[in-house]
């Protein structure tokens, strides 16, 4: 079942790139469809998740037996959330309006493959299967930026390539570290776990684990790995940022729980404070560097950096305590952590795509250009607003659960770096209410003296999005029970 | 779980207001049920005490009990958003956002009813950022003023960064205890319980508006006067006395902390009492007098006497909701808060009679129950230390001082000398009159309800002298709000009644210290001293200007220089380092990736130098290396190893070729990419079979 998940995308991308003579509106009815097919899908296994901990409804091929390489994949509690949470974004962003430039087939084929790729990142079982996967959404997000994005849209795209696949290539070799210190040799997740084939001490862990931090780091990213991305959300399209932001930069951070914290956690151990000093780092420089920003983009981009930050120090605190410390601060950092995924994923993934909505009215991110526009779109500014306070960590919102369960647990393992994270709250609301101040609020210029209201297709598209940040917000147990049961099995070994 | 209509009810209210935002008529009505309904509600909940949990997951639930003081609180709060309410569905009856102003006082109800009746500390902290919130969005009510939002703005980060102490503080306490309940404070020992003591410190200091945060408070008069009644008076900014009022006796093991609180308390009572007295604002001399009068039930917190806390809690929410609606009325029908150019007396009896109410009670004059509310604060702090008593004394010199100055600058007669026929001052619209559903903007810009245009606007021409009959009577549903709410300042006069302390002490769960009979005599005289002095400085006219020099009237008044200090302190240095960082983002850090890609492509030109095959073929290469490397080495399942650095050597060439297809201006440097990744794919392949 969840098979199909990955191969309905990815059959669908080749038939639009096949089908020439499909018009852009059945491009984009065929995309839609198909994009809900693994929605569907995801929302059965949800519904059919039983709270063992474990690794469920796997599927399982052989592929190159003597590697010890499998098709494998399946869910727990912490991969299904945030594949549950791709299959939606992809549908609300295949949705949103944008300009296509003629090639309609190519940019609904494009979404389709990459949707196929992040699913299959999030459902892999095998680590040679995560790593096909996890390179390969790179291309499908590369010719996204470069194809449909504006400005400098090539430069920003290559940058990413490039700088992301340095990053991957780290992980590869950690990945063949790990592999080759296996027996036997397998990439089966599971088996891996139960394995721990490198854990501890020891050059060759450090240095297998120092691949894995730097390529999932990139990703996520982690300062001062992070200077891809401001370029390559400036320039993308909306739903391509929407995306990159909701769910590329989760495979970084899903790594960290599924690969570093599950196969080696004794490593981890060894190395979580110095992470959870850069993460810490992360979350007060993220939020003041996004302070400066006068483009509405590249705020949200580094925004993202900050609260990617409270991520990487959750899994941290958890991974430091996990092992012989305190069992239930580290499930309350760890489960915070993951929230934090889902929550930063649906929170700016709503702002990307409504920073599409203000470049397809405006051409311009300048916040200096903008203003006032709540005299002539509510309901654009309402979605901005509520998406901004949820950014904020406003209670009643998703971010606010997430963040807080991070603080209370990082309070437990490291108080003084709990502390300073907190001054990135303050931090945080200073970026977004002055945004929502400088876009909104005030005398409207002459110039946007028509500009038009949300239509009804953003509307509903940001609409399940938007809902899913308050019912998170304000009641949180049908996930958090989901994600806690295998954060508890993770951190028992 | 019916203990959660304290909030449903209230944003139910909300809820329906909003949706008939478009039936302008209906709004005042439609409010006016929902906050009878929260009163209702209030009251059923504090007549029967419900408790409610809702978990959140493994660890986190939020929790209500209507119990103690939130017994008190949950009914004062709906009793005064119900008077706050009307005057606002009246008062902005021609604001095109009036429908949003009503939907978030009501959900601001909610919130606070919340608040109050948390019994954990998470359910504290989800309610105390909603009202800070709510706080920032009416405060920013007039958003098209480009004055308006970074006032706005100041409200909202100070008291966010006080917020910080109480994240702190449930974290903490969570982290140790396993749980966030108040009880679970008493628990405490080490260095969490003085995190969690400094931490809710801090929270309370700055939504209380007491030292060093208290000029927010300030930016938020910039709000319409029915969010300054409500929120920045009564009910939002005595959630810090509030909640330290629940949570100090509990943390005995922080020794420090009700010394602490004393000590702040006084400090912000003198202090705000000084700026109090020399404002020319009157919504600023009202905000002062908060932050001076929220001090005063810090002391008594400090002193240990919950009980008195929660009696001028009370009182003080009553007069000073009250006093707010009554500069309100000033500033619609005069069109200023200038003190030295007030004077409606004459013009405006009833109100002016409902003003001063509220100044007597401020005052501190028997039998008014304010009066006696202060006297269990004195009785406190004198049973804690003669020296707090004296300062609590002097503090009482000063609010019977600014609240008598104020009265008779705003609402006294006004010199007899200096009477002639007055301007008819913003005598424009009559409000209810006009097309409702069509609101001319110009008619909603000119009664604007913010004081800030009228702060830039003073002049030094010679006051006007308000007649009767110059200026339009309120409406009746104001004057309505108005009595009612000095009707309710006189009620609480029965504090005074034998018996009334039982009662207090039922309610609040706290004992009152008894205070003798020379504490009264005492805080008589510091009142009476002030009278003097106030019927000196009119004889001389020196009533609004104090005989100060302007400038030295004007530093005091803004709060004594602490926000030019916060401003030069923590918020240009934190903006300054902002850019700088941001710039070094730009130029250092990413200069870091530009500067590895120039290493790698003069690398790759040394490489095309030294070889003369392709970079293509120089990416083999060193996979075939890597392959003779494997071969070498003899262990058991070696196919398995150059399976698999194959694999990798076809993917990453393959790889390759794409990347050059991307873009051939940067392909080489790609390329020495893939070939050091691969050179260090042989590191690690060999150290994987040593």
């Amino acid at each position: 079942m969840l098979s199909a998940s990955i191969f309905v995308p990815l059959v669908a991308a080749v038939v639009l790139l096949l089908a020439r003579r499909l018009g852009e509106r059945q491009a984009r009815l065929l995309a839609l469809v198909t994009a809900a097919v693994p929605l569907v899908i995801l929302a059965v296994a949800w519904l059919r998740f039983e709270g063992d901990g474990g690794f469920q409804l796997v599927e399982s091929v052989p592929w190159i037996p003597t590697l010890g390489v499998g098709y494998k994949v399946g869910v727990d509690g912490v991969s299904l959330p945030l594949a549950a949470l791709t299959a939606l974004l992809f549908v609300v962003s295949i949705a949103y309006p944008v300009e296509l430039r003629g090639r309609a087939r190519q940019y609904f084929a494009a979404f389709l493959f990459l949707e196929a790729a992040s699913l299959g990142v999030f459902l892999a079982l095998d680590l040679f299967l995560f790593y096909v996967f996890f390179d390969v959404s790179l291309v499908g997000m590369y010719f996204l930026i470069a194809v449909w994005g504006h400005g400098d849209s090539q430069r920003s795209a290559l940058k990413f390539f490039l700088y992301t696949l340095a990053g991957s290539l780290a992980m590869l070799l950690a990945i063949l570290g790990l592999y080759l210190s296996s027996e036997p040799r397998t990439f089966d997740m599971a088996e891996l776990i139960r394995q721990q084939p490198l854990d501890g001490d020891g050059l060759r862990a450090a240095l297998v684990f120092l691949g894995f931090a730097v390529g999932l780091g990139v990703k996520t990213p982690i300062v001062p790995f992070h200077t891809w991305l401001p370029p390559a959300h400036v320039d993308a399209p909306g739903p391509a940022s929407a995306i990159l932001a909701g769910v590329l930069l989760k495979m970084g951070t899903y790594g960290f729980v599924r690969i570093l914290l599950s196969m080696m956690p004794e490593t981890y151990q060894r190395f979580a404070l110095p992470l959870a000093v850069v993460a810490t780092v992360g979350i007060v420089y993220g939020a003041l560097v996004s302070l400066a920003q006068t483009n509405l983009k590249r705020l949200v981009a580094y925004s993202s950096v900050n609260h990617m930050g409270y991520v990487i120090l959750g899994i941290s605190a958890a991974a430091a305590a996990g092992v012989d410390g305190d069992p239930e601060a580290a499930t309350l950092a760890l489960s915070g952590a993951t929230l934090e995924m889902v929550a930063h994923g649906l929170i700016t993934g709503a702002l990307f795509l409504l920073a599409g909505s203000v470049w397809a009215r405006a051409e311009t991110y300048e916040l200096d250009e903008l203003g006032g526009l709540a005299a002539r779109s509510p309901a654009m500014t309402g979605a901005v607003v509520l998406a901004a306070f949820a950014s904020l960590g406003l209670p009643g919102l998703a971010g606010f659960v997430a963040e807080f369960q991070v603080f209370a647990g990082t309070f437990a393992i490291y108080p003084a770096l709990a502390g300073a994270a907190l001054v990135g709250l303050v931090i945080t609301a200073a970026v977004f209410l002055r945004m929502v101040q400088r876009v909104f609020l005030g005398a409207l210029p002459e110039r946007w003296a028509s500009w038009p209201e949300l239509s009804r297709t953003e509307v509903l598209a940001l609409a399940p999005v938007l809902a899913l940040v308050v019912l998170i917000g304000v009641a949180p147990a049908w996930v958090l029970d989901v994600i806690d049961t295998t954060a508890q099995q993770i951190l028992r070994r | 779980m019916t203990a959660w209509l304290v909030l449903l009810v209230p944003l139910a209210g909300a809820a329906t207001v909003l949706a008939a935002r478009r039936r302008h008529r209906l709004l005042l009505p439609l409010a006016l049920a929902g906050s009878l309904a929260s009163l209702a509600v209030g009251a059923w909940a504090a007549a029967t005490g419900p408790a409610a949990t809702w978990r959140w997951g493994r660890h986190l639930a939020l929790a209500l009990e209507v119990e103690g003081l939130a017994r008190v609180m949950v009914v004062l709060v709906a009793a005064i958003a119900l008077p706050v309410v009307a005057y606002a569905g009246v008062s902005l009856a021609h604001d095109r956002g009036l429908a949003r102003l009503l939907g978030l006082l009501l959900a601001f109800v909610g919130a606070m009813s919340v608040l109050v009746t948390a019994s954990n500390l998470l359910t504290l902290l989800v309610a105390w950022e909603l009202v800070g919130i709510a706080s920032w969005a009416l405060v920013a009510h007039d958003w098209r003023q480009a004055e308006v939002a970074p006032l706005a703005l100041h409200v909202f980060l100070t008291t966010r960064t006080g917020d910080l102490g109480l994240v702190a503080a449930a974290g903490v306490v969570l982290a140790v205890a396993g749980t966030t309940d108040y009880d679970a404070l008493a628990g405490l020992s080490g260095w969490p319980v003085h995190v969690v003591a400094g931490g809710l410190l801090l929270a309370a200091a700055a939504k209380s508006a007491q030292l060093p945060f208290s000029p927010w408070l300030f930016s938020a008069m910039a709000g319409p006067t029915p969010a300054s009644a409500l929120l920045h008076s009564a009910t939002m900014v005595a959630a810090g006395a509030y909640a330290l009022a629940r949570t100090v006796p509990l943390l005995d093991a922080a020794s420090w902390l009700a010394p602490a609180v004393a000590g702040l308390g006084l400090a912000t009572a003198l202090a705000g009492g000084v700026v109090a007295s020399v404002q020319t604002d009157l919504k600023r001399a009202l905000a002062a007098s908060t932050s001076a009068q929220y001090g005063l039930i810090l002391v008594a917190v400090g002193a240990g006497s919950a009980a008195a806390a929660g009696t001028h809690l009370v009182t003080h929410a009553t007069l000073k909701a009250l006093l707010f609606l009554g500069a309100g009325v000033a500033l619609h029908t005069a069109g200023t808060l200038d003190l030295r150019r007030l004077r409606l007396g004459r013009a405006l009896p009833f109100v002016a009679a409902t003003f001063a109410v509220g100044a007597l009670a401020l005052a501190a004059v028997p039998p008014l129950g304010a009066a006696r509310s202060k006297e269990g604060i004195l009785a406190a702090a004198v049973h804690r230390s003669a020296w707090l008593g004296a300062g609590v004394l002097a503090a009482s010199f000063l609010s019977a001082l600014y609240a008598g100055r104020l009265a008779l600058l705003a609402y006294g007669p006004g010199p007899a000398s200096l009477a002639r026929p007055g301007p008819i001052l913003g005598a424009g619209p009559v409000p209810g009159a006009g097309s409702a559903s069509d609101p001319s903007p110009s008619i909603v810009e000119d009664r604007g309800c913010s004081a800030i245009k009228m702060l830039h606007n003073r002049t030094d021409e010679r006051p006007p002298i308000f007649e009767r009959g110059t200026l339009e009577r309120p409406p009746a549903v104001e004057r309505g709000a108005l009595g009612g709410l000095a009707a309710a300042t006189l009620a609480l006069s029965a504090l005074w009644l034998p018996g009334a302390a039982d009662l207090v002490e039922d309610a609040t769960g706290g004992a009152l210290v008894a205070g003798e009979a020379w504490e009264l005599v005492a805080s008589v005289l510091a009142v009476a001293a002030a009278a003097g002095l106030i019927a000196l400085l009119s004889r001389r006219g020196h009533l609004a200007s104090l005989g100060l020099p302007t400038r030295t009237q004007a530093a005091v008044g803004a709060w004594l220089g602490l926000p030019a200090l916060a401003e030069h302190l923590v918020v240009n240095p934190v903006l300054a380092l902002s850019r700088s960082l941001a710039a070094l983002d730009d130029r250092v850090v990413d200069a870091g990736v530009r500067a590895a890609v120039r290493v790698a492509a003069a690398l790759s030109r040394l490489l095309a130098w030294w070889g003369e095959r392709s970079v293509d073929g120089l990416v083999q290469g060193v996979a075939g290396m890597t392959l003779r490397t494997a071969a070498f080495s003899r262990a058991t399942d070696e196919r398995a190893v150059d399976r698999a650095v194959e694999e990798l050597a076809r993917g990453t060439t393959s790889a390759g070729r794409q990347g050059q297809r991307l873009q051939t201006g940067m392909s080489h440097h790609y390329y020495v990419i893939v070939a050091l990744g691969l050179v260090a794919a042989v590191a690690v392949a060999a150290l994987g079979r040593s």
